[in-house]
Parts: C-alpha cells; sequence; structure tokens
C-alpha cells in the first residue's frame, strides 16, 4: 500500500535527471563506492599488475624491466618450480579427496537425533577453532619423532615414522593436518546442505519403502549437489593457498618436498627478491585456480544434463 | 536411555501391526550406538591435539616425551606461561592483532552491509555487473596478489603499520555476499514507507536496515574476526618491526628461536587460540552460521 502511495505523484519526476528515483540511484552508488574504491586498489589492480610484473624482471632495486615471456619460459624449465607445482597438486588432490567423502559423512550422521548430539558437534568443529599458526605448532610438537603421535601409533604396534624429518612422509603429515582442519569446516556447510532439503523428500522415500542408502544415494546425494560443487570448489581454492602450515612446520623441505606454490612464491619474492619470477609464478597459480574451478563446474554441470 | 523407553511406552499403543517390529527397533538403536561410537572416536581425534596443547603446557621439561604416555601432567609446571609471556614481547603483539582484528571486523560490518543494501534495495545501471566484480574477488586468493600488493603497500609507505595490516581487507567479497542475500529478504515497503515519514537514506539504513541485519552481521562479525586473526601471510611480508608484529608473527618467530622450549611454545599457543575458544562458546551459533554461510548459493 504505501509503496504505491509513493509512487502515484513522483512518476513523472522520475524520469527527470534530478528526480527521486535517480537521487535514490546515486545515494545506491554512494553506499557502493568505498567497497568498489578497495577492492580496485587491493583486489583488481594487484591482478593486473601481477601479470604486467610477471613480463619483467624486478629486483626492488633497479626499475622493472620489461623482458617479455622469459620468466614464464624460464620456469618451465626450472626443476624446482616443476616440483613445487607437483607437490600443489599432489596436496590439493589428497587433502580434497577425502575431505568430501569424511566431511559428507559426518554432516550424514549428524542430521539425526542422538544422545549428546551438541556436545559431539561442538568437539568434531573444534579444529576450526585453533589459528592456523597455533596448529602448526601444536602439530609440530606432536609430530617429533618421540612425540604423541608416534607413541600412540607405538601402542596401536605401528612403527614410529619421522614425520616431518623424512622427505616421503612430510608432506603427508602436512595433508594430514589440512584434512584435520577442513573436515569440520566443510561438515557445517554440508549440515546446512542436509537441513535445506525438505523432510517431504524423506516421507516419501520412506512411503516407497526406500532403504537408508537408497534414500542417501537418489534423494540425498543429487539435491546435496549445488553444495557439493560449491564445496569441492573452495576446498581447492583453500588447498591450492596453503601457506602458514607448511612454512612453519618445514620451511618447505625436507628436500623441497612441501614446498608448495605459495610457499615458493613468498620465498622468490621476499627471500631471493626476484619479484618477476615470483608474480610468473603467480600467474600459474591464478591459471591453476581457474582451471581447478572450471573442470568442477564442467564435471558437475555435465552430470546436471545427463539426468 | 529414552529410546527403550520409547519403546516401552509405544508397546501396547501398536502391538502387531508391522511384524519386525522389534527387530528392526533393536537393530536401529544398534546403529545408533554404532554412529554414536563412530563421532566419539572423531570428537577424540579433533580433540587430542587441544588437550596435549594444555596439558603439555603444564608439563616439565624433563616429562616432555615421557614413555608410558603422562596424560596428566605432573607435577604441574605453571611457570611456564610466564616464561613464555616474558620471553618476547607478547603483550604488545596481542594487542596489535586485537588492534586489527576489531579494525578489520568493523570495516568489514559497514562496508559490506552498505554494499550489500545499495545491491539489493537501489536500481542503478551495471548493478548485476557490479556484483559479479565483487563475487570474484573471492576467486582471487591474496597468494596470487600479493606481490604487486606489497608494492603498493611499500609506495604507500604502508609497511610496518596498522593501515597496511587493515585497509586492504576492510572489505570482502564473501561479507558483500553474506549481506546481500540476507538483504534480500528485507521488504522494499519497509523502506518506502520510512522514506514517506521523511526520514533520510542514511537514516534509514542506521536505524531500520542495521538492526534488521543483526543475525547476519553477527555471522559476519565472528567470520571475518576470526579470519583476521588467523592472518599470517600478510603481516609476515609487511612487517619487520617488533613493536609492529601480530600473534601468529610472534608465536612464528617464538617457534623458530625456542623451537625446543615445547613447555613455553605450548602455553603462547593455548594463549593464542583461548580468544577464539572464548569467541566460539559465546557465540557458537553466529560461528556456525557464518560458516554454513559460504555454502550459499543463489
Amino acid at each position: 500500500m504505501s509503496s504505491k502511495a509513493y509512487l502515484v505523484s513522483p512518476t513523472r519526476r522520475r524520469r527527470r535527471r534530478f528526480g527521486l528515483a535517480s537521487k535514490q540511484a546515486a545515494f545506491g552508488y554512494a553506499i557502493i563506492l568505498p567497497t568498489l574504491a578497495i577492492l580496485a586498489v587491493f583486489r583488481f589492480y594487484p591482478m593486473v599488475e601481477a601479470f604486467y610484473l610477471s613480463l619483467t624482471q624486478y629486483d626492488l632495486v633497479h626499475p622493472p624491466k620489461f623482458i617479455g615471456l622469459a620468466n614464464f619460459i624460464d620456469l618451465l624449465h626450472d626443476p624446482l618450480f616443476l616440483k613445487s607445482a607437483r607437490v600443489s597438486i599432489a596436496y590439493v588432490v589428497f587433502s580434497v579427496v577425502p575431505v568430501i567423502p569424511l566431511s559428507l559423512g559426518l554432516a550424514v550422521l549428524f542430521n539425526r537425533n542422538l544422545l549428546f548430539k551438541n556436545i559431539l558437534r561442538s568437539a568434531v568443529f573444534m579444529p576450526v577453532v585453533m589459528p592456523a599458526v597455533v596448529m602448526a605448532v601444536v602439530w609440530t610438537f606432536m609430530y617429533q619423532q618421540d612425540g604423541v603421535v608416534n607413541t600412540l601409533l607405538d601402542m596401536l604396534g605401528i612403527a614410529p615414522i619421522p614425520w616431518l624429518r623424512s622427505s616421503a612422509s612430510a608432506l603427508w603429515a602436512v595433508i594430514l593436518i589440512g584434512i584435520w582442519r577442513a573436515t569440520p569446516y566443510y561438515m557445517v556447510i554440508f549440515l546446512a546442505g542436509l537441513q535445506a532439503i525438505p523432510a517431504d523428500y524423506y516421507d516419501a522415500a520412506k512411503i516407497d519403502g526406500a532403504n537408508a542408502w537408497e534414500t542417501f544415494w537418489h534423494i540425498t546425494l543429487p539435491l546435496l549437489k549445488p553444495t557439493m560443487l560449491l564445496v569441492v570448489v573452495m576446498n581447492v581454492i583453500v588447498a591450492l593457498k596453503v601457506f602458514a602450515v607448511p612454512m612453519i612446520m618445514t620451511g618447505g623441505g625436507p628436500a623441497d618436498s612441501t614446498r608448495v606454490l605459495p610457499l615458493f612464491i613468498y620465498q622468490t619474492a621476499f627471500e631471493f627478491f626476484d619479484m618477476g619470477r615470483a608474480a610468473a609464478m603467480s600467474v600459474f597459480l591464478f591459471v591453476g585456480v581457474m582451471l581447478f574451478s572450471f573442470i568442477q563446474v564442467r564435471i558437475f554441470s555435465r552430470g546436471e544434463e545427463l539426468r | 536411555m529414552t529410546n527403550s523407553a520409547e519403546q516401552v511406552a509405544a508397546l501396547p499403543m501398536k502391538p502387531k501391526t508391522r511384524p519386525g517390529g522389534w527387530a528392526r527397533r533393536a537393530l536401529k538403536r544398534r546403529a545408533t550406538i554404532v554412529i554414536f561410537g563412530v563421532l566419539a572416536a572423531v570428537a577424540c581425534v579433533t580433540l587430542l591435539p587441544f588437550y596435549w596443547m594444555f596439558s603439555s603446557s603444564l608439563r616439565t621439561m624433563d616429562n616432555m616425551f615421557a614413555i608410558p604416555i603422562q596424560w596428566i601432567p605432573h607435577p604441574l609446571n605453571w611457570m611456564s606461561y610466564a616464561n613464555a609471556w616474558q620471553a618476547q614481547d607478547f603483550a604488545r603483539y596481542f594487542f596489535n592483532s586485537a588492534v586489527v582484528a576489531v579494525a578489520i571486523t568493523l570495516g568489514n560490518l559497514l562496508l559490506c552491509s552498505l554494499a550489500g543494501y545499495s545491491l539489493t534495495k537501489f536500481h542503478y545501471r551495471g548493478r548485476g555487473l557490479l556484483f559479479l566484480l565483487i563475487l570474484s574477488t573471492m576467486m582471487l586468493p591474496l597468494e596470487i596478489t600479493m606481490v604487486p600488493l606489497f608494492l603498493i603497500i611499500k609506495q604507500l609507505d604502508w609497511a610496518n603499520s596498522y593501515q597496511g595490516l587493515i585497509v586492504p581487507f576492510l572489505v570482502d567479497g564473501f561479507g558483500v555476499f553474506l549481506m546481500r542475500q540476507y538483504m534480500l529478504s528485507i521488504p522494499k515497503d519497509l523502506i518506502d514507507s520510512a522514506r514517506i515519514d521523511g526520514a533520510s537514506e542514511l537514516r534509514i539504513f542506521w536505524m531500520i536496515i542495521m538492526p534488521l541485519c543483526k543475525p547476519a552481521l553477527v555471522a559476519l562479525a565472528v567470520f571475518t574476526f576470526r579470519e583476521a586473526w588467523d592472518m599470517y601471510i600478510w603481516p609476515l611480508i609487511i612487517i619487520t618491526k617488533d613493536s609492529q608484529r601480530t600473534l601468529p608473527l610472534g608465536i612464528s618467530l617464538f617457534m623458530s628461536s625456542y623451537g625446543t622450549s615445547w613447555d613455553q611454545l605450548m602455553a603462547i599457543a593455548v594463549l593464542g587460540t583461548l580468544p577464539m575458544i572464548l569467541l566460539f562458546f559465546f557465540l557458537q551459533r553466529a560461528f556456525i552460521q557464518g560458516i554454513a554461510a559460504t555454502g550459499l548459493k543463489e
């Protein structure tokens, strides 16, 4: 009612340059301006600048020198970079793949009535609460040769593992922590997705005599697909940018086995002051983020067409 | 407990309607117990590092790697906290982290709401495009843009300053998205009638829109604060002065210089986690809602 009343008289004025509507539009522009300004200066411009820098040689002392694609060609022939890219891909694959079924499984288990449900859920959620740097410090301690992880393994009759000391196990140690932290995070998102599924669907399935497994496979999973896509994409991006844990726990070692791309970019830029090369690596990382996301969207949308 | 009580209560109600009801219910109860067991085991895995961090902060160095495992430290070593606190200027690091995290949180609350309000309740050319542009920043992790961003901060002479730590993060694509999604549900009539009553646009935003968004604001605040408290790579790049270090920097520095004083390291780790634990216990719903909201889709 009130909106109608308002519309009656000023309709004509709306078309005028400084009419009510354009005044409001101006206010609309004005309040989004600070956001746009900050994003333009601190997100978009650096992105463009990263592309430019990647074509230069720049050591912070001398002015940037344009060298074309030399950084990229160089990187593709640099065994250290290729190794770092492989480590990053391994980290992404082996931390994302287990997290999806684990977090979804936990969400499904929590999506029902249970004794002490709230306490259990809070307990499982706790890794999200621990700051990344603290996590790195605590797990470094736990991963010591005679630390608690090996002691517990010993109780189970498993020989001690030289977690962070060996290039064979260091990446796995880092991946395990990534899983430890990411699983509860995505469990929360899956839980929200599960709770958004109308109960009618389940009631209908029950009437049709579907068992728990059939219900999950034919109702829950298809309806959860958008959530699933989001979780995979987010998870991949988070995994691609992992930094604090390898930086603090191993510094990239031993034998470069945990030097993920962000860590290598950091070292190239801020330890060797090779800004151009670091920017070129960033471009590769950017392409990686885009490629992974694109592939996932394609995979999921293809499934959509099939159904 | 409740299950068997329910069973007894339900018994006379439907005696023989479903053959096998007993067996099925017994199975169901067993499933519940199994699920409870699985979740309890998972909880042990998620809680162990917390317990080990806390208990080791009170363990003496002699007992640090004692075998058999000393679950309850004895004798207690309270000095670890005092020693760690004095080893570096942790009071200062805490203060810096708090200033930065609070400033970033307040900035996001204001700017994300303003942007969300603009994107939902005003009509202007290019609105959809702006929204997409803002959303796209969620795909641009700092790790990709950090090199040029560092150069910008250097040019502004903001290295080693609060501005350098705060301003680039005053607004965030996810925050705008969250506020926009929430504000979509606010009826436009409400705004129009306030306009008729002669309220100014800013007043409408502040007195009507913001109070209505309280749940979303609390969730956004907790989410942003957690991220800001966690921030590591950015301060590592632009902070070199000790007096400007944030807590994560202080902890990692402590780790590299006192790498084997595990009792002190764990003490500092406990103190660094405490604000997050408090936040979680007092604002649990908001804490979880903020994360659940990252799974929102259009």
